[in-house]
Order: C-alpha cells, then sequence, then structure tokens
C-alpha cells in the first residue's frame, strides 16, 4: 500500500485553506450545493490530487464546451464506473511509481458521483471499489436526491413523495414516488467491514465537511462519503436558502451525520445532540414545506413521513443509520 | 406569404413554464386563422439551469413549406419580435452553451420589437441594452419580472399579459380575437382574458434609433473548430491563482475565463466592508468562489463571476453587511471593495440608498409553494 498525504485536521472555519482546486465558470444553477461540494473536496485534498467523475450534474455543468472550472487534473468515467475508474487510476499510480516511471508520492485519488451514478447504477462498482484494501481511495456520492442533471427523473435516493418527470402528483395519485430513499452508507459499512471509513456529510457544515474528506484521505485504503446536495433546481426553493435547507435536513433527522471509523460509529454535530437528547428534532414539515417538491403534500402525507422518521429515530436498532432489530420477533 | 418567428428569453428553469406558455399560446392562436406553426426551445439550454438564459421560439409561417425552411436552422437567425421576460436580460445574454455574451436585440429583426416586463423606465432600459445600427422599437409590460419554480407555476398572468402586447405590436402575426380563443381553449379563466385584452390596449411603443443604448462591447471567444482541439479532447485547466490583484498579499483565483457566468445574476450582493467582522462564511460558502481575498483579510464579491444565488447574504451574521440588491440598480461589474478605498464615505451612501430601495421593492427568485402568490397578492394590498 502507497502512504498517504500528511492532511492533519483543520481546528477552527478560519484555518480552511484559501487555495482553490476548483474555481469560478461552472455551468451550474445558481446556489449549486454540489458545485460548493466540489470546491469544499478539493480544499481539503489540496493540489496533489487527481479528481474522476462520473456522469451527473458535476460532469456536464463542469467541461461542456471545452472549458472547466478545475485546476487540479479531472477525468470523466461512464455513469456506473466511478468505483472502478478510482481503483483502475489508484492501481495505475501504484504500478508507475512501483515501476520508477513517476516519482514515489503519495496523490490523492478521489471519484465522485451522484445519486444516479452512486447510489443506483455504480453500487456495484462501488462496493468492488471498497473490497480492495490495497488502494487509498475515496468515492463522493453528492446526493441531489434526482437524476438533476437531466431535468429531475427520480433516483433510488429521491425521497418518498417527492415531485419529479418521474413522479408528477395527479388527481386521483397524489404520491407517486413510492419508494423509500435507500440507506446507501450504513449499507456499504455493514457490506465491507475492512473499509476503514464511511461517513455521512453535508457541504452546509463546511469545517465538518472538509475534515471527513481529510479523514478518508489518510485512513488508508478505499473510503466512501455520501453527502446530502440541496438542489435549487430540483427540490425548487429560493437558492439563497441552499446552505440553510442543508441544515434543515440534519436538524429535522431527515439526514444523520455520523462517521463509521473502524467499525466504530460517531455521530456529529446536530445528530450527536438530538441522539444525546440535547436537542428537539425539528418536525419535517418546517424542511419538507420549504420546496416546491413537496407542495402537493396533503396533512396526512405529512403525518406519514414524519412517522417514518420518528420510526427510524425511535424504532431502529442504531437510530437513524440501522433499520434492524437484535431481538427476535421485534 | 410570409413567416413570423417569435424568441421569449428568459431564465433558465425560473421562467420556463411562463416561456412555454407564451410560445405555445402564440401557435395554437395562430392555428386558428389556418396557419401552421411550432414552438420549441433552444437544444444548447437544455438541461436548463435556474437563471442561466435560456431562449425558447414561435414560428409561424403561412404553408408548412415555408415553416420546415425556418425549422432547418438551429435556432432562428432574425425574428420579429423578442420578448425578454426579465429587465435584468437587457445587459446581454451568456448561454449555458458557450457563445460569449450576446445582446438581448441581437436576433430582433431592423424595425422589429422587443418586449420587456420590467419597473424601469424606457431609457433606464436602453441604457442596458447595446447599441446597433437599424432601428427597432421598445414595448414595456409594466410589472416585476415573474418567476416560478419547476414544479409550482406562478399565475400572475404576465403570460396572458405579454400574449395581448404581443397582438398589438405584432399585427402580423395574429389578432386578438385569435389569441383571445387559444387562451379560452387552453381552459384559462375569463379574468385571464380581460389581462390579455387590457394589456393590447395598454400596450406602448418606444422607438429606439441606431446609436441609442450602451456603447459596451459584449465579450466574445473565438470558439476552436475541430482541428484545433487537442488531442484526446484535452482541455487545460486554470491556473492556481495568486494574491489580489497580482500583489503578494491577499487571494484572487484564476478563472475560467470563456464561460463568465455574470448575465445569470437578477440581483448582486452589496458588501458593507465596516460590518464585516472577517467570519469567512460568504467566502466559504459560495458555490461559484467568486470572493477575491482582499489583503486586509475582507472579502470583495468578483462581479465577473457572481452569478447571484444570495447564498452570501444567507449566511452572513451580520444585519445588512450582505444584501442583493436588483442588478437592474447597477451599469457596471467593478470592484466594490476597490470603490470603498476610493472614498469610504461615499461607498456608504451610495450604499445606503441602494439598500433602503431594495426594501421598497423586493426582487426574489421564484416561487416555491402553492398558495404563496394568494398570500403575495394579499400582502401587496391593492397592487
Amino acid at each position: 500500500m502507497t502512504t498517504v498525504q500528511d492532511l492533519p485536521q483543520i481546528r477552527g472555519v478560519k484555518n480552511i485553506p484559501i487555495q482553490e482546486g476548483y474555481t469560478s465558470g461552472h455551468r451550474t444553477c445558481q446556489g449549486c450545493e454540489s458545485a460548493l461540494v466540489m470546491r469544499l473536496m478539493i480544499k481539503a485534498a489540496g493540489p496533489r490530487t487527481i479528481v474522476v467523475g462520473s456522469t451527473g450534474c458535476m460532469y456536464v455543468a463542469n467541461t461542456t464546451y471545452y472549458s472547466t472550472p478545475w485546476v487540479v487534473p479531472w477525468m470523466h468515467t461512464q455513469l456506473g464506473s466511478s468505483g472502478s475508474a478510482a481503483m483502475g487510476t489508484a492501481a495505475g499510480l501504484a504500478s508507475q511509481m512501483r515501476k520508477g516511471k513517476m516519482k514515489n508520492e503519495p496523490i490523492n485519488v478521489i471519484a465522485f458521483c451522484g445519486d444516479g451514478g452512486g447510489v443506483d447504477m455504480g453500487l456495484s462498482a462501488v462496493s468492488a471499489a471498497l473490497q480492495h484494501d490495497e488502494y487509498n481511495l475515496l468515492i463522493l456520492c453528492y446526493d441531489n436526491e434526482s437524476y438533476a442533471n437531466t431535468d429531475i427523473q427520480v433516483s433510488g435516493s429521491s425521497p418518498w413523495g417527492a415531485n419529479s418527470t418521474f413522479s408528477p402528483p395527479g388527481k386521483v395519485h397524489n404520491i407517486m414516488n413510492k419508494r423509500w430513499k435507500k440507506n446507501t452508507a450504513p449499507m456499504l459499512a455493514v457490506g465491507h467491514p475492512n473499509c476503514r471509513y464511511v461517513a455521512t456529510a453535508c457541504g452546509s457544515y463546511g469545517l465538518d465537511f472538509t475534515n471527513k474528506i481529510r479523514r478518508a484521505l489518510t485512513i488508508g485504503g478505499p473510503t466512501f462519503i455520501h453527502s446530502i446536495d440541496p438542489c435549487p433546481k430540483g427540490w425548487d426553493y429560493d437558492p439563497k436558502y441552499s446552505h440553510e435547507l442543508g441544515m434543515l435536513a440534519v436538524e429535522t433527522g431527515i439526514w444523520v451525520q455520523y462517521e463509521i471509523v473502524d467499525g466504530e460509529l460517531i455521530l456529529n454535530g446536530p445528530t450527536k445532540a438530538i441522539a444525546n437528547g440535547i436537542r428537539k428534532r425539528k418536525p419535517v414539515e418546517d424542511y419538507l414545506m420549504r420546496q416546491g417538491r413537496f407542495a402537493h403534500f396533503t396533512p396526512d402525507d405529512l403525518k406519514m413521513f414524519q412517522a417514518k422518521i420518528d420510526e427510524s429515530w425511535e424504532k431502529w436498532w442504531i437510530p437513524g443509520v440501522v433499520p434492524m432489530s437484535p431481538e427476535a420477533g421485534a | 406569404m410570409s413567416t413570423v418567428a417569435v424568441e421569449v428569453v428568459y431564465r433558465g428553469i425560473f421562467q420556463k413554464s411562463l416561456a412555454r406558455n407564451i410560445v405555445r399560446s402564440i401557435v395554437f392562436a395562430a392555428r386558428k386563422e389556418g396557419k401552421i406553426g411550432t414552438a420549441f426551445g433552444r437544444y444548447g439550454d437544455s438541461p436548463e439551469r435556474n437563471g442561466i438564459p435560456a431562449k425558447q421560439f414561435a414560428i409561424v409561417a403561412d404553408t408548412a413549406e415555408e415553416l420546415e425552411e425556418n425549422l432547418a436552422v438551429y435556432q432562428a437567425h432574425e425574428v420579429d419580435v423578442t420578448i425578454n421576460v426579465d429587465d435584468t436580460l437587457c445587459k446581454g445574454v451568456e448561454s449555458w452553451a458557450w457563445y460569449g455574451l450576446e445582446p438581448i436585440n441581437k436576433l430582433t429583426k431592423p424595425n422589429g420589437t422587443l418586449i420587456v416586463t420590467s419597473r424601469q423606465t424606457a431609457e433606464s432600459l436602453i441604457e442596458d441594452i447595446h447599441q446597433r445600427e437599424e432601428p427597432f422599437s421598445l414595448s414595456i409590460i409594466p410589472g416585476v419580472p415573474s418567476f416560478s419554480g419547476l414544479w409550482v407555476y406562478k399565475d400572475d398572468h404576465t403570460d396572458v399579459r405579454i400574449l395581448g402586447t404581443l397582438c398589438k405590436v405584432c399585427p402580423q402575426l395574429v389578432s386578438l380575437k385569435s389569441m383571445v380563443e387559444a387562451i379560452k381553449d387552453q381552459g384559462w379563466s375569463d379574468l385571464k382574458i380581460t389581462s390579455a385584452e387590457k394589456a393590447y390596449e395598454r400596450a406602448t411603443d418606444r422607438p429606439v434609433e441606431p446609436g441609442e443604448g450602451s456603447a459596451s462591447v459584449p465579450f466574445s471567444f473565438e470558439l476552436p473548430g475541430w482541428k484545433t482541439m487537442e488531442e484526446g479532447l484535452v482541455i487545460r485547466g486554470q491556473g492556481a491563482g495568486g494574491g489580489f490583484r497580482g500583489g503578494e498579499e491577499g487571494f484572487q483565483p484564476d478563472r475560467n475565463e470563456v464561460f463568465k457566468k455574470w448575465s445569470t445574476r437578477s440581483m448582486r450582493p452589496v458588501v458593507n466592508f465596516e460590518t464585516c467582522i472577517k467570519c469567512t462564511l460568504c467566502w466559504l460558502q459560495c458555490p461559484d468562489t467568486c470572493f477575491d481575498v482582499t489583503p486586509d483579510g475582507l472579502f470583495d464579491a468578483n462581479m465577473e463571476a457572481c452569478c447571484g444565488c444570495g447564498v452570501c447574504e444567507a449566511v452572513c451574521p451580520v444585519p445588512e453587511c450582505v444584501t442583493m440588491v436588483n442588478e437592474a440598480e447597477f451599469n457596471d461589474n467593478n470592484s466594490q471593495w476597490e470603490a470603498w478605498q476610493l472614498d469610504k464615505d461615499g461607498y456608504k451612501k451610495w450604499m445606503t440608498v441602494l439598500i433602503e430601495k431594495e426594501k421598497l421593492v423586493e426582487r426574489t427568485h421564484g416561487f416555491h409553494h402553492v398558495g404563496q402568490y394568494a398570500e403575495e397578492a394579499a400582502n401587496a394590498g391593492d397592487n
């Protein structure tokens, strides 16, 4: 296994590096949280980093029409192959260094995928990459809860009931997306016991986010981070609320912030305060009714949504994380 | 034998349904008169991004052959009427695709009409619109530009008011009578018909002479041909950036020179450098990396890069330290920090006037929940 870079944890928001690896001039929406996630990711990783990206907003918006905001090297890979591309890049670097064809130095390898690329199509490749623990790499899933680039189709990560091009509410059937959001990060943590680091994150918590990237890159082996990215286009809200909606997702208990380090679960930020009973969960209505994609919700739909979130906090073995029970028949 | 073309220039997603309603209604109305037409969005604008300028077209012809002739091109080369549904687009249109900045009246035929929804005066709008050699007319529909979301449409009658005005300024397209029938056919209310008729009666027309307007030259680029592109379609990355304005201190990132994104902006942040506590949040949370770090540790929003999302205003913990102001108030993209350095008292006065004015007419991005328009209308009183 090659060595990792020295990327110490950042103490205080004012110590986040000033240098940019992802700059202005990308073709994203106003207030795009995923663009912010790219920017924070590369701030934390630093200039000696190779980024590989599967198809999605962050591919199309950042390299179309022969121009790019990337400062660091970046390569496109197919929709389902962020995992294989990350592993291939890491293996290629290791091989080139072993043969003396390039200087032996730790280079970060990050592959990103959207929820379509990571939670749906590329899940098997992500899983394969997480099994090969001789390579250092990070797979970052930026989850805007739909196929946002192609104008909002349902993905396995779309929340129950959300309006989309594939699930428009009608007069007879109000709820057209009947699937509950896939619980991706715990699935990958449970399924790959040798993977040393799996985390969830949100760009609204900038310091927490950058430190999670650094932990993932320095712990060694393949790692996975799942980030929730409010999408002003598909979620349908005023772009200035991107930051606030990310926080509301956490404060309502819909999105749970944690790290799983060598099998140990560490809750972060407001999630930790909620789990410890220091803070109360905000009602999901505060979050849902801010978004046009839930504008068709009836009071019953809201109740249903709230009940599912309550259940994940009150009935699950590990609240918000593991939806099973150790007791037989429970 | 004739063909009439109309384009609608709008803010991506926010005004997508509005633009669609306009171009579709034109074609429906034309069919009432035995003509044939088609309505379509420009391929290069899709998939749309919030706020990034986009275009939809309606082309109406007497015969199918004439229509086909016009549809054989990627977009209309010239249009009889340009409809601009957000007045800040008068400063120019930089498409999602790579064209540089295009004047709003680029496709408008000589003696054609530019319809704009705006609260500004004709003189103030003409200041923003690029000069050209052929005359055209400016027709203003008074009102705040109508912004919706992807799923929730703000039915404030902007669509029918534009259609009514269009029938007046371009009588060769369709008659008001056919337009009213087309509105009825779509199941819209009688109130919307009244709005269209009133707009027809009240339509104004201000001739714009050659040479009137902004003298600024819109930025453009030489597009690489397939022979000049690098092997493997390699795209050169951006530089690492350096000190503020090339100096030793602060930081200024290198930026994508060929896609600037500022024409996406309908509001811009105005910064009070005196109350700034240097918390870094505006800089850190900006998805567009638009803040330059000045030598004194302040954050200067770069107006060539800012697309006006408003996240900086939302995250700033100090009241009125960052305030989003209607883009129509500005005539340049100059640095605010530099202006403040030159004349601190003057800057403060300028800023205070802008912020107070902004409070009177609040401009927002979109419309996102059912019943919001009714609430807004109730709050606005007799407006």
